[in-house]
């Protein structure tokens, strides 16, 4: 599958390049290159027997899903226990296993698993766990628990280990209002965005012209030669011309593509659907990053977390078979993971509190689908939460290494178990 | 460079109290100032024109319009009474989703009004230390559900915004948009809710790694029972554990405010809130030494806030080169400032969108932790919404904003003397006088004169002529597409 612009696109893309590049630090030159022939690139850097057309997704589950709720022990008379108003009913129970199944709202990802493309990882977490949104956030999207400094993001630092279209803006595409850590490259690629038609700069039109204007915003955007600018008002410009080679490819590739098949009406679907249709528009991108928020359930837990799930489930159910549709599903893969999963045992206010370890989900076509890892003891607890048995830099390391061909010793700094799912 | 300091700021000959150094202030402890405003505060002394911003109990507020809660009032006495008298379903659900509507309808006019006031307002910096404890104190929709609970909330900042920081923490412990925010109005003995507890120590007063989590356990047992009605704080006496808990390795019968006194004995406290107020204000990720001065000072005056910001706009550190012209706007600085530096009129509630989309709800913040400072505001997809605003104050519409009737083009030329004018330099000069407040590199400034299709300074131009407005519409567009217009 080829992937980036005709020669046309680029010679007509590449002469507004020029305009800049002639006064361009190198960056922008890279990109105008790039853009040439995206795979180019990557033919210098990629790994026998990894294609380079594949593409990672990564979901967001904001606030601390609750992972005994999601995949339930339901034979455990601990969980009935510790949740004497919150337990999900043994009956409403989605079977998987003799001990575990999914919450009722999750049928449609249940169908995925029974089609062998979904794979939950269970009891992951990391040691001495952080039960702050905040901290523990930094630490899944740095894949950081030990506290070193660290600037960039996991997904940012492979950005920057010459991934194939590493040199274009959009190898790293977040839909939703701020940009991740987790993406944060030294490099400055990526881009985000929520609505692809607000995301271009609009000329005033008073009588300059169009092509003028779009001369000067140039002129006006792009880093001086040779004048060494404070971080900031650099960081700026950069990422001015990181929205101005990319907006126009974007908005192409999401009109470019309808999708026959229905999605929900949540934000969440609506971000799923917009990454099909940027897969479909063939765009230069390795990563995309959808978000969910809502999961930290300290209270009226129950309609809260199910309407949660059943937007999760919804969302990827729609977007499988989207890419079935489009031939692309064994391209794909969905990790899904929270900051922490929740305390065993209930709160006064029908919620729980912050806890520790919880499942990771994995989907797609080529993936091995199934249970990895074990279901954390309910009795064998850390201060009332579970203990890990998998580290999500293990998930990590497996991504990274079998799915992307990257080297995920060199980005995440140790080298962590793979794991069999991929 | 030398290290920034607290050190009074002293005006010598090199280093003059001047219009740059005004329009920082101003900036900072405001939402900016026009050009007359900026000059009349450079003509003043230093400690006057703080004193100024400072003490704004003595300025005369304009009177803004109280927001009207009455038809929500009727709308839930009339569901309660409907829900008494066991009337049919169907009638109690039409009820319940017209209060539904009522209160997000009342969501927006909070919103709309706080706008408009920090627009208007004759108190720039209370709005601005508002502004600043609705992201630090964190309370919004839906969690909080009900708008008149954000109302009472933005009062009680707007009254105690620059007093004693821990009257304001015992306060906003009590107050009922935060207590349903962060769930601690269900908190009850036996199964303690952790939410609020670990959000007071974490971001409102001590920062991570000065508790323990046993601590956490120990004051959300201390803070059951705090809950309330209506719109008022209670305390339940059943609710409430009074049992002997251990926080922070004090051991008693503590209830709340006990909790808060403990917090407040400690060293974290004191410069937690501190850096908190000095990275709004100044620059993010301040030096150590200087914390510790700010945290004496904090100490010395009881926990008081004002004394924090007095020490703040006079001190060296705040004219240093590290604190000018270094911030990124926040979208709320970005759109106010915008709108009191051209003087232009515009619906509130299509400012307020704009906001939206650039990343800062206001009464909707994205999580507890509030708003992000500084580079966190920009992304590809912010900057050209930041970009485009312009185009909604020239022609009232923006992409993701407007739909509706397109306003008249907003006048211009106002922004510029004519008097002063006679060449297009002096146009160009006078608009990054009133947006920039720094010098532009020639290259850049060249890019803002082909707006009046020359390449030369001195190109004679006439304010008058049949072209200029319209130049200058696509001038005030480009200027406002700068990154040195999301710097202050």
């Amino acid at each position: 599958m080829t992937q980036g612009m005709t020669r046309r696109e680029f010679i007509k893309k590449g002469l507004t390049m020029v305009a800049v590049g002639v006064t361009a630090p190198s960056f922008i030159t890279r990109t105008a290159l790039a853009m040439n022939n995206p795979w180019d690139v990557a033919q210098v850097t990629s790994r026998p027997g990894v294609p380079d057309d594949r593409i990672l997704v990564v979901v967001q589950m904001g606030g601390g899903n609750d992972g005994l709720n999601t995949v339930i022990p339901f034979t455990n008379d601990a969980y009935y226990r510790a949740r004497p108003n919150l337990a999900i009913p043994q009956k409403e129970v989605i079977r998987v296993t003799d001990e575990l199944g999914f919450h009722p709202n999750l049928a449609q990802v249940k169908d995925l698993y029974d089609k062998g493309a979904m794979a939950v990882i269970q009891g992951v977490g990391y040691p001495n766990p952080s039960r702050s949104h905040f901290k523990s956030m930094e630490i899944w999207q740095t894949a950081d628990p030990e506290g070193r400094v660290v600037r960039y993001g996991w997904i940012g630092r492979y950005f920057d280990s010459k991934c194939p279209v590493c040199e274009q803006p959009t190898v790293g595409v977040n839909v939703g209002q701020a940009m991740p850590l987790a993406m944060n490259a030294e490099t400055g690629m990526g881009v985000s965005l929520e609505n692809p038609e607000t995301f271009q700069w609009m000329p005033a039109l008073n009588g300059l012209g169009e092509k003028e204007e779009q001369e000067l915003f140039k002129l006006l955007n792009a880093p001086a030669p040779g004048v060494d600018e404070p971080g900031t008002i650099d960081f700026l410009r950069h990422t001015a011309m990181n929205a101005h080679v990319s907006s126009e490819r974007v908005r192409a590739a999401v009109n470019g593509y309808r999708s026959g098949v229905e999605y929900a009406n949540t934000r969440f679907a609506y971000s799923m659907r917009l990454i099909a249709q940027m897969i479909a528009g063939k765009l230069p991108t390795k990563v995309y990053y959808a978000h969910m928020t809502g999961f930290d359930t300290h209270a009226n837990q129950r309609g809260t977390h199910e309407n949660l799930l059943q937007q999760l489930a919804e969302g990827v159910s729609s977007f499988y078979r989207d890419l079935e549709a489009q031939g692309n599903a064994d391209r794909v893969v969905v990790l899904a993971f929270s900051e922490f999963g929740r305390r065993v045992a209930e709160n006064g206010s029908n919620g729980t509190d912050h806890g520790t370890a919880a499942p990771m989900f994995v989907f797609g076509k080529a993936i091995k689908g199934g249970l990895y890892g074990d279901q954390p003891s309910l009795t064998d607890l850390q201060d009332g939460d579970l203990k890990h048995g998998v580290d999500f830099r293990s998930v990590y390391a497996t991504v990274l290494d079998k799915w992307l061909g990257a080297d995920p010793a060199k980005i995440l700094g140790h080298n962590f178990e793979r794991g069999a799912f991929i | 460079m030398a290290v920034p300091s607290l050190r009074r700021f002293r005006p010598t000959a090199s280093n003059p109290w001047n219009r740059v150094k005004a329009a920082h202030l101003l900036n900072r402890a405001g939402f900016g100032g026009t050009p007359e405003e900026i000059t009349r505060f450079a003509g003043m002394r230093i400690d006057a024109a703080v004193d100024e911003l400072l003490n704004f109990e003595s300025t005369q507020e304009i009177a803004f319009p109280e927001i009207d809660f009455t038809p929500v009032h009727r709308l839930f006495e009339e569901l309660v009474r409907l829900r008494q008298s066991r009337a049919e379903q169907q009638t109690v659900r039409a009820v319940a989703n017209q209060l539904n509507r009522a209160n997000r309808e009342k969501f927006q006019e909070i919103r709309a009004s706080w706008v408009s006031r920090m627009i208007q307002t004759r108190r720039p910096l209370l709005e601005k230390m508002v502004l600043f404890w609705h992201g630090l104190l964190v309370s919004g929709f839906p969690e909080t559900r009900s708008a008149e609970h954000m109302a009472i909330q933005l009062h009680l900042f707007r009254r105690m915004a620059t007093g004693s920081s821990k009257q304001l923490i015992l306060a906003i412990s009590r107050d009922p948009a935060m207590l349903s925010y962060l769930d601690n109005d269900t908190n009850r003995k036996g199964r303690p809710n952790e939410n609020y507890a670990r959000e007071l120590l974490e971001l409102f007063t001590m920062g991570i790694g000065n508790y323990t989590e046993q601590d956490i356990k120990e004051a959300a047992r201390a803070f059951t029972g705090w809950t309330f009605a209506g719109n008022e704080f209670v305390f339940r006496g059943a609710w409430h554990d009074d049992g002997v808990k251990t926080f922070l390795g004090r051991t008693g019968n503590w209830d709340g405010s006990d909790i808060i006194d403990i917090i407040f004995e400690h060293e974290a406290t004191a410069r937690f809130l501190p850096r908190r107020v000095f990275e709004f204000f100044v620059y993010q990720v301040p030096e150590e030494s200087l914390v510790e001065e700010l945290a004496g000072v904090f100490k010395r005056s009881n926990w008081n806030i004002k004394a924090i910001l007095r020490t703040m706009f006079l001190s060296e550190a705040f004219y240093s080169d590290k604190a000018m012209r270094t911030q990124v706007k926040s979208p709320v600085q970005l759109v106010v400032g915008a709108v009191r530096t051209t003087g232009t009129e515009i619906q509130p509630l299509a400012l307020v969108r704009a906001m939206d989309l650039m990343g800062q709800a206001l009464l909707y913040p994205p999580n507890v932790g509030g708003w992000p400072l500084g580079k966190g505001w920009i992304n590809t997809a912010s900057l050209m919404l930041r970009y485009n605003f312009s185009t909604l104050l020239l022609n009232g519409a923006m992409p993701g904003v407007g739909g509706g009737r397109r306003a008249a083009p907003a006048r211009v030329e106002h922004l510029i003397d004519a008097g002063k004018t006679k060449t297009a330099g002096d146009v160009v000069d006078q608009l990054v006088d009133r947006f920039v407040q720094s010098p532009l590199d020639r290259r850049r400034k060249w890019g803002l004169l082909r707006a009046f299709g020359t390449n030369r300074e001195d190109m004679p131009i006439a304010a008058t002529g049949a072209n200029f407005q319209s130049q200058l519409r696509s001038a005030v567009h480009l200027v406002m597409s700068m990154p040195e217009y999301q710097l202050t």
